[in-house]
């Protein structure tokens, strides 16, 4: 990483304006993850309260009862292995495609870089009804693999384009020296380019994870049998119309978080280099 | 690398593209071999291809046919056990598209849903490239700046907008609550037209930050510091290198991801929906919510629905096309 | 795909079978339960099947009474497997329909609204029950629920529970206030709140911005959504508009604070529940909830009344929740069984007893277990005056306008006057053949 430092030291002013800055961006991104916690930790109704209250009778409740006495452990497997399906499929076919796109001229090459943003601007909520009926027609409802299909229509095309920019910041002398040691195409691809896109995987597979993870709209309806549901289908069931438990609510978005910060930090190094490495290709 | 020595052979067998403009002379004699590499590329978007064509076009082509009629849940043909329901739909050509657009509510909605994006879209950027520059400074504790201001990424939309909405709530929320510490009157922040619009564009944008930050910290590192350099033996203030470096090395990055922020902005669903509602009344509702809401509450509308979907995709469609073009006009490869 | 049963079985094994299912229905008495009619058709305890039921109850609090139902079912039909599943309430009428729709992952069994019943049944989604085994003694029937499950003269569903909204009030507060009594006009109610605000600190009157709790103050003047025999829209009629000014006045005079609208349903329960307020419109539903408050640790502390009555009567709407039976199911004969159980005296009484939830039975309310739940008890005869609204396929969709009105009215964003106007616009366009 090349970073600017300007050969004049900063003054200590212009340090302190910085730190502060950040610091208020970081208060501003915190502020509701903190607050979700403390509500976790407080009793039943606790959240309704109109003092504010830090801590307020903290306990373990909320997570015993969430672990206990509700379907959770069985809504995370069902939300682990359709994110992980997700991810493992999603940097499958975004890395293919994206590689595609990236390396061969071939006629329709933008006709596929155009479905891959146009697909993006389907409206999903309109999409649904269509979809469900679709599924149905394969009967491929309220099974893992018919959401990770959906899924796909989500993450994909975005991480392909992903891939298609960090693909071009892989020389291309490089395929070419693959294919002169009498690599195939997909020899080049699966042994010499991919490893070396190693970040661009990363961020793929990141995305492809928090897309799964947090989405609500197909999953509340192409999993409807009870033992089917993932997270986000199954916490709705703790905020209804008229009853709220936000208990159970808080302390399960902090658990559902957690495997997402997990994933986050592991690849977080990647991100930054990952995201946009190709988009600038300097 | 081992490659550089036979990079000069390589170059000549032309089995790819290179980047940038004027890529991909195929030479006459190498017809064989190009065909070849259209075989493994195609192969290779096959899988993608297919799923999308399935799953997006096919409910798309079927949208298009319906939004020319005027099928509703309703009116299409089915059986269900001892039901029967005869089909009795009829093409009637535009006539939804002529009642969406000369619709007053329609252009209400249009209006809101642009102020939305370009808000959205601007404060993500703007406080992404603030962040992104502050970041790329030389400073202590930069990682772990940078990891806490990702963090927002890793909460699920559907957590984060229930989190907000309590945070809002105008007797129990912790906004609120301040206020009145501050000896500040409470606010009925989704309760009133002007302040749920402010308190839902909060929302979005303390989610949709982070990408834009790391997105463009990207593009930051990737300037070569020389450049920097350079433009200071020039005598270049701060403010000038900026402008002259910084903007133009952001380019790239900064095209594409206003593009992708503008269409995930411009279909947020779940913001809207899980914090407002649309409300109060339905003055928060963007084209896509109220889309939603109309097509499938009560007896569904099927035709409407579709004409919905197709109007909004061809809005996109539009400012991506119009979009890419100005960029390319100005010089810019994409 | 309606089975008919080979009736091979000796009436003897039938009668000992239906005692058997009359035991499991937690203990002798009450009586009268089996039908005699079904002895003729066959053993209905030896069908097989698998039903899927969705449910729309509370799942902490009221869920487990209905799952211990299904186990008393499955132990009188052994043949007959009954899955639960919960779907919230809001999500559950969207998904139905996407389902049903869809010919694929849809319920044999839905609770299904009042409201969203003819609604199902115009769309072709429900089985018609007449004459089937599903329903038994219909005349047992309350008149007003019974009324949601018809349409075009068939009926498409078994009332299950019934509500409506009531006062429920803070007796402390209103007692430190110096009302003994619970206010019985709308006048009254604005007086007892205005007093309770000023003696005690706390609010008078919590309100939640949604239609269906406006229901009671237009009902009261005398007005109505609909004039269904004229086919008219009369949601603009000046009784309506007299009614959202009694609203607006409650809200501007102090009576009540002005009420948030998102979270309204939660905050307002809240400030009951905390005793910040004293009073507030709600249904039988609401009970278990209400009495989880610090404020009612003591459920004497809780006080039922009518609905204050406006200038023309004291009314609220008929509510409550019907079993229907998808058309497209596999296992119809066995979701015949299934409704049929969970409609019974017996049930309907084990619903009542264990979370005040209200019979659609008549003989129900004679059952002792019945007689002996204060919550029903109260609401029985408030229940007697509700009004049953109009039961058409598009009922449920007249809420949406409605509650966007009144959060502009309340935001103060409309008048009384134009904001109706507004609504009628809106329902003119749902309704294109209605004047």
């Amino acid at each position: 990483m090349s970073t600017y430092r300007p050969r004049g030291e900063r003054g200590p002013l212009a340090s302190f304006g910085l730190h502060a800055g950040l610091l208020i961006a970081v208060a501003i991104s915190l502020f509701p993850v903190v607050w979700l916690v403390l509500t976790s930790l407080k009793p039943r109704d606790g959240w309704l309260s109109s003092e504010l209250r830090l801590f307020d009778g903290s306990s373990l409740d909320n997570y015993a009862r969430v672990l206990t006495a509700t379907e959770f452990p069985r809504w995370l497997l069902n939300s682990v292995l359709t994110a992980g399906l997700t991810m493992v499929a999603g940097v499958f076919l975004a890395a293919t495609t994206g590689y595609a796109v990236s390396r061969f001229r071939f006629p329709g090459h933008r006709g596929v870089m155009w479905l891959l943003l146009v697909t993006q601007m389907f409206p999903v909520a309109i999409l649904i009804v269509p979809l469900y009926n679709l599924m149905a027609g394969l009967g491929l409802l309220n099974q893992i693999p018919g959401l990770v299909i959906a899924y796909m229509t989500i993450a994909v095309p975005f991480c392909a384009w992903m891939m298609k920019s960090y693909f071009d910041t892989v020389p291309i002398e490089i395929d070419q020296a693959g294919l002169v040691d009498g690599l195939t195409p997909f020899g080049v691809f699966r042994r010499v380019v991919l490893p070396l896109a190693r970040p661009g995987i990363a961020v793929t597979a990141f995305y492809c994870f928090m897309t799964a993870w947090g989405e609500v709209g197909y999953a509340t309806v192409f999993m409807s049998q009870e033992d089917k549901r993932t997270l986000g289908v199954g916490l709705q069931q703790f905020i209804g119309q008229h009853w709220s438990d936000w208990g159970l609510m808080t302390a399960s978005a902090v658990l559902i978080a957690i495997p997402a910060g997990a994933v986050f930090l592991l690849v977080q190094r990647h991100l930054v280099t990952g995201l946009t490495a190709g988009a600038t290709k300097a | 690398m081992t490659v550089s020595t036979r990079s000069a052979a390589a170059a000549g067998q032309g089995a790819g593209g290179s980047r940038g403009p004027g890529r991909r002379r195929e030479r006459p004699g190498r017809l064989r071999r190009s065909f070849a590499a259209h075989w493994y590329a195609w192969a290779m978007v096959a899988p993608v291809l297919v799923v999308m064509l399935v799953l997006i076009g096919w409910p798309l082509a079927r949208g298009v046919y319906l939004s020319l009629t005027d099928a509703n849940e309703a009116n299409i043909g089915r059986t269900i056990g001892v039901n029967v329901i005869p089909s009795t739909y009829e093409f009637v050509g535009l006539d939804n598209y002529l009642r969406i657009l000369t619709s007053g509510l329609f252009w209400d909605k249009l209006t809101w849903t642009v102020i939305w994006t370009v808000v959205c879209v601007a404060a993500h950027y703007g406080i992404g490239l603030a962040l992104a520059v502050m970041l790329n400074r030389r400073l202590r504790f930069r990682s772990v700046y940078r990891v806490l201001l990702i963090l927002p990424w890793a909460v699920p939309a559907f957590v984060a907008a229930f989190i907000w909405r309590y945070l809002y709530n105008s007797d129990y929320g912790v906004i609120n609550g301040m206020l009145e510490l501050a000896g500040l009157g409470p606010v009925g922040w989704l309760d009133e037209p002007a302040t749920a619009r402010i308190a839902v564009i909060a929302v979005n944008v303390w989610i949709g930050v982070p990408f834009m930050m790391v997105a463009l910290l990207g593009g930051l590192q990737s300037i070569p510091a020389e450049l920097y350099e350079a433009a200071e033996v020039d005598g270049a203030g701060p403010w000038q290198r900026f402008r002259a470096i910084t903007l133009p090395g952001l380019r790239q990055v900064s095209s594409t991801v206003i593009l992708l922020g503008t269409i995930w902005t411009f279909n947020m669903f779940p913001i809207i929906f899980l914090v407002t509602r649309g409300g109060p009344g339905s003055e928060t509702e963007i084209l896509v919510t109220y889309a939603f809401r109309e097509a499938f509450t009560g007896v569904r509308d099927y035709s409407g629905s579709a004409a919905w979907g197709v109007i909004i995709l061809l809005m996109l469609v539009v400012l991506a096309v119009g979009y890419r073009r100005t960029l390319r006009s100005q010089g810019d490869p994409w | 795909m309606r089975r008919l049963f080979p009736a091979v079985l000796p009436a003897a094994t039938v009668l000992a079978s239906l005692t058997l299912a009359v035991a499991a229905c937690g203990g002798g008495g009450g009586g009268g339960e089996p039908a005699a009619p079904a002895a003729s058709v066959s053993d209905p305890t030896k069908i097989t099947g698998e039903v899927t039921w969705w449910d729309t109850t509370r799942p902490d609090s009221e869920g487990p009474t209905f799952q211990a139902l299904i186990k008393e079912f499955e132990a009188a039909y052994p043949g007959i497997k009954v899955t639960y599943v919960n779907v919230p309430s809001d999500q559950a009428q969207n998904q139905f329909q996407t389902a049903a729709q869809a010919g694929s992952g849809a319920p044999d069994v839905i609770r299904s609204e009042v409201a969203w019943t003819s609604q199902f049944a115009s769309l072709g989604y429900l089985q018609p029950l007449d004459g089937t085994r599903a329903v038994d003694r219909p005349d047992d029937f309350l008149p007003g629920p019974l009324s949601s499950t018809k349409y075009n003269g068939k009926t498409y569903a078994v009332p299950q529970v019934t509500d409506t909204l009531a006062l429920i009030y803070n007796k402390r507060l209103l007692k430190e206030a110096g009302h003994e009594e619970p206010p019985k006009t709308v006048a009254e109610l604005k007086q007892t709140a205005l007093d309770v605000k000023a003696k005690t600190g706390a609010e008078g009157l919590a309100l939640n911005v949604d239609s269906y709790f406006l229901l009671p103050f237009i009902y009261g003047e005398g007005g109505d959504l609909l004039d269904v025999q004229s086919k008219k829209i009369v949601i603009d009629s000046p009784a309506n508009v007299k009614a959202m000014q009694t609203v607006s006045d409650l809200i501007s005079s102090g009576a009540a604070p002005k009420p948030a609208t998102t979270e309204s349903y939660a905050n307002a329960m809240t400030a009951l529940k905390e005793g910040k307020a004293a009073m507030i419109y709600n249904g039988p539903w609401a009970l278990s909830e209400i009495y989880q408050g610090k404020e009612f640790k003591d459920k004497q502390n809780l006080g039922i009344a009518p609905v204050p009555a406006g200038s023309v009567k004291a009314a609220a709407p008929t509510g409550g929740w019907n079993l229907a039976i998808y058309a497209g199911s596999k296992n119809i004969p066995a979701a015949y069984e299934f409704v049929r159980f969970m409609t019974t005296q017996k049930a309907q009484a084990k619903i009542a007893k264990e979370i005040s939830l209200l019979p659609t039975r008549t003989s129900a309310y004679a059952d002792p277990d019945v007689q002996g739940n204060r919550d029903v008890a109260v609401f029985k005869p408030i229940m007697d005056t509700a009004v049953p609204r109009p039961w058409i396929p598009e009922g449920g969709q007249l809420f949406q306008p409605l509650l966007e009105g009144y959060q502009d009215l309340v935001g103060g964003k409309s008048a009384p006057a134009d904001m109706l106007k507004k609504v009628s616009e809106q329902y003119h366009g749902i309704m294109k053949d209605w004047s």
